[in-house]
């Protein structure tokens, strides 16, 4: 699919992303890539203690929404054989550069996730952490997921919890007080030209992933350990706020 | 059976007390088509149930029998089963004034007299679903039902509890209780005990005990609602986010 063909959100979305990895990202990626231990999520919660992902060896996997990859860079050198994809190209740049200092090497492909170029059935595991699980339409990337999956293949993502979403204001920090309605949740266009998020609260994605095939294997919902601090560029929730409520979550599925 | 447990007795006397008020009502709610929660939405707009009829229901906290009521109207063969004897005299009274008979078992849904294997389908709306530990209902529940056997059950919305004072009040926007550790919740106004957990919580304890997750239905208060009486969720509140949620699962085979 051409730049042309792309949703206006995408292009949108694209764009912030250029942004963030002039800003932070492509700064951050060493660190991320020379990270021995797999983490998720902002506050790096140990994949040894959640054991989500279970033997990764020799498994075919697609990271949607893979930003600088250093996810897939973990799962490669776990024996895992990676494809990331990404529509952003300054972050997939920053990731080439990072497979040449750090190795390992794998694909990384440009295009959205609402629409891969891969083909039907390759992949036995489906991964996304803050990326087409937030950025992209459910109702296309998990049809996409679908599709690339094996059957009995797995499907990991990482996204904002809902809470959190429900206290986020426009800008800054969330609060303790609920300021967006559930029903704005599917939708959320940033007035201060952020882009456009989704976030389908759990009954709507517990159905998403029923209509896309899958069945519901658990749910983690994240909580900062007591020495967690927040987040130095992704600020929007306090290391304190994510000790009381889940600020990220975790939702694992597999295909029928 | 075994005796019962602490908070069981606790809230079978909040329960014996609340009786008279139950009874008062109990005409009203045996006479309508089945519908869920404080604001009544109708199973026939959610379709939770499917066809019930020949169906072997077991209603877990039945209170006074109406949902068994409801559910016997259209064909099923109900059980229902309740802690508060006080609450099943006034479901025998309905049964006879309405002239619709079926079992009716005084025990907790903690530790249930009913062999294993023997439901199509284990319902709870504010019974077990919220006055007894998840860790031993839901074992029970997939103790009693058949394989492919459904469960469906209503409770109050997550977010409502962290929403929702210490206090006879009503609930605001604000955060007032932190979500980890939400299980086990007691009021300072009220001697009982409620149970509460995430939906992450939920969703291992089903498939820990065999179930399949199929929906969670997070309910949307009617628009022009009239507050439900001695609710702590007023209608607007329950307007913006979910007040009540249904959740349904399968036993797998």
């Amino acid at each position: 699919m051409s730049s042309s063909e792309l949703p206006d959100y995408v292009l949108k979305n694209r764009e912030n992303w250029t942004r963030s990895n002039a800003e932070y990202t492509d700064a951050s990626a060493r660190r991320a890539w020379a990270q021995e231990e797999i983490t998720w999520g902002m506050f790096r919660a140990p994949e040894s203690e959640l054991q989500l992902l279970g033997d990764v060896g020799g498994k075919d996997v697609v990271e949607l929404g893979c930003g600088t990859a250093y996810f897939s860079a973990w799962l490669a050198r776990r024996g895992a054989r990676p494809v990331g994809v990404d529509v952003t190209p300054a972050q997939l740049k920053t990731a080439r550069r990072m497979q040449r200092e750090f190795g390992p090497e794998f694909p990384l492909v440009e295009a959205s996730a609402e629409d891969v170029p891969l083909p039907d059935a390759s992949f036995d595991l489906v991964h996304s952490e803050y990326g087409a699980s937030i950025w992209c339409d459910p109702e296309r990337w998990l049809g996409e997921a679908a599709r690339l999956l094996r059957p009995r293949g797995e499907l990991i993502f990482l996204r904002t919890s809902t809470l959190l979403i429900l206290c986020a204001p426009e800008t800054g920090q969330a609060g303790t007080e609920l300021v967006r309605e559930y029903a704005a949740l599917a939708r959320i266009d940033w007035t201060d030209d952020e882009g456009t998020e989704f976030h389908p609260p759990h009954g709507d994605l517990i159905r998403l992933l029923h209509g896309n095939g899958f069945e519901l294997e658990d749910l983690i919902e994240l909580r900062a350990p007591a020495t967690a601090e927040t987040h130095p560029y992704y600020d929007h929730v306090t290391a304190d706020w994510a000790r009381r409520w889940p600020s990220e979550e975790i939702w694992k599925a597999h295909k029928r | 059976m075994t005796e019962l447990s602490e908070h069981a007795r606790r809230n079978r006397a909040h329960w014996t007390e609340l009786a008279t008020q139950y009874a008062e009502r109990a005409e009203r709610v045996w006479s309508s088509e089945p519908k869920w929660g404080c604001w009544g939405k109708p199973e026939r707009e959610l379709g939770l149930l499917g066809d019930v009829a020949g169906k072997d229901v077991l209603d877990l906290g039945c209170g006074t029998g109406y949902w068994s009521a409801r559910l016997a109207r259209l064909g099923a063969r109900p059980v229902g089963l309740d802690v508060t004897p006080a609450q099943l005299e006034t479901a025998r009274r309905m049964q006879r004034e309405f002239e619709l008979e079926f079992p009716l078992i005084e025990a907790s849904a903690e530790d249930v007299p009913l062999p294993d294997a023997s439901f199509d389908l284990v319902l709870s709306e504010y019974g077990a679903s919220l006055w007894c530990d998840p860790y031993l209902w839901v074992p029970e529940a997939a103790r009693l039902l058949r394989p492919g056997g459904e469960l469906v059950f209503l409770v109050n919305g997550i977010i409502s509890m962290l929403c929702v004072p210490d206090a006879p009040e009503p609930a605001g926007p604000e955060l007032l209780r932190p979500y980890f550790g939400l299980r086990r919740v007691e009021w300072s106004f009220e001697d009982t005990v409620e149970f509460y957990l995430g939906h992450g919580d939920w969703i291992r304890l089903l498939r820990a005990n065999g179930f399949e997750v199929l929906d969670l239905v997070e309910l949307q208060a009617p628009k022009g609602a009239p507050d439900p009486p001695g609710l702590d969720v007023p209608t607007e509140w329950a307007r913006r986010w979910p007040a009540e949620e249904i959740w349904k699962a399968r036993k797998q085979s």
